[in-house]
């Protein structure tokens, strides 16, 4: 039977390394997707996701079980984020590089030689339009996204109230669909 | 404002399932039968299906094993003394206690102010105060100073839940 996320909590703070790679391994992909979307290149996200594991393995005996393992990992990731990202001002360029190179290599061209240019606009101007938000409203629209997580829990994540969480979606919704209104 | 311009944050909001069952079986009814809703409802899923479609694609070239290797590599290693430090002062230093720090600072300002200005102890009216107004964190800070007749209040709230060291407040035990 797959054991629980606090049992894998519990059995790390008792000392056993294997439940703690079984953590990274349920989460490592969902805390990649969510550095991503806030961070501005592929290899800067992976070492913040890196880390964010790195840092939720020193504190986790202090981590109680008042939350979820998922809100509680994701606070760290977004935080941790968040820093870097400040920290560094690189070229956006590398986000929506890396995703046109991985639709072409799988071969996921539309059969309609228009409607595939046309996605291909939108994926360029989306990853643009995400990366001139703000870092708080790149989270708020990146939690949604993935996991279509409720606005108590992005709340939880981001140490603001729901309807905190609810204006900056609202924000963040208008700039995007105002800045691809041409490619909605 | 149009009526249908002053729903569009309610749109958002019963795509995410967040709205009441009564609202929510309104919002569907009016989308269904209003052209500029129903754009506005297309666009939001094609930003959250683009959106979630890149993330996806992304993730799913990540493996396991060597990031694991790598997460492995960090904890193993120990870190230089200096690291360890910078990072116990900037923890020190996060936004959520500076919130604290700036109330606390212009209190101590006064407190100084009204104690060289009245060595004797004469007897002012300068108040200084800060108090939990809610459950949430919310504070108040009021302070006056007698002599200017100058008020300042000061709201703001303690974001606890950012910093990742905040003890957790909400009941023990596992909640998933």
């Amino acid at each position: 039977m797959e054991l629980s996320d606090w049992q894998l909590v519990e059995k790390c703070q008792a000392g056993d390394g294997t439940a703690f790679e079984e953590l990274v391994s349920r989460y490592h992909q969902k805390v990649f997707m969510v550095i991503l979307g806030l961070m501005r290149n592929r290899e800067d996200a992976l070492e913040v996701a890196q880390e964010t594991f790195f840092r939720a393995f020193r504190k986790i005996k202090s981590f109680q079980g008042g939350s979820s393992f998922y809100t509680w990992i994701y606070r760290i990731a977004v935080n941790n984020a968040i820093d870097a990202q400040r920290k560094q001002k690189r070229n956006p360029l590398d986000f929506h590089e890396t995703m046109d190179e991985l639709f072409a290599a799988r071969n996921e061209v539309a059969k309609d030689p228009f409607a595939d240019v046309h996605d291909r606009q939108l994926r360029e101007n989306m990853a643009r339009a995400i990366n001139e938000l703000t870092p708080e409203h790149k989270a708020v629209i990146v939690l949604r996204t993935i996991e279509g997580m409720s606005y108590r829990d992005i709340g939880e994540i981001l140490g603001c109230s729901e309807g905190t969480v609810m204006s900056r979606l609202h924000y963040a919704r208008k700039k995007l669909q105002d800045k691809l209104k041409a490619f909605l | 404002m149009t009526h249908c311009e002053s729903l569009q944050e309610s749109i958002g909001r019963w795509l995410d399932g967040e709205l009441p069952p009564a609202e929510s079986e309104a919002m569907r009814g009016h989308v269904a039968s209003c052209a500029e809703c129903s754009a506005t409802r297309q666009r939001l899923e094609k930003i959250q299906l683009t959106l979630g479609t890149m993330l996806t694609a992304e993730a799913a070239r990540l493996e396991f094993a060597p990031f694991w290797r790598e997460v492995q590599h960090r904890i193993a290693a120990k870190r230089p003394w200096h690291v360890e430090l910078i990072e116990a002062v900037q923890s020190l230093f996060s936004v959520s206690r500076l919130a604290w720090a700036v109330p606390a600072a212009i209190m101590l300002v006064l407190g100084f102010l009204s104690l060289t200005k009245w060595p004797g102890g004469v007897e002012t009216n300068n108040y200084a105060s800060v108090e939990s107004i809610d459950a949430h964190g919310r504070n108040v800070a009021l302070l006056r100073e007698d002599e200017t007749k100058t008020t300042i209040i000061w709201l703001y709230q303690d974001p606890e839940g950012e910093d990742e060291n905040a003890e957790e407040t909400t009941k023990p035990g596992p909640a998933f």
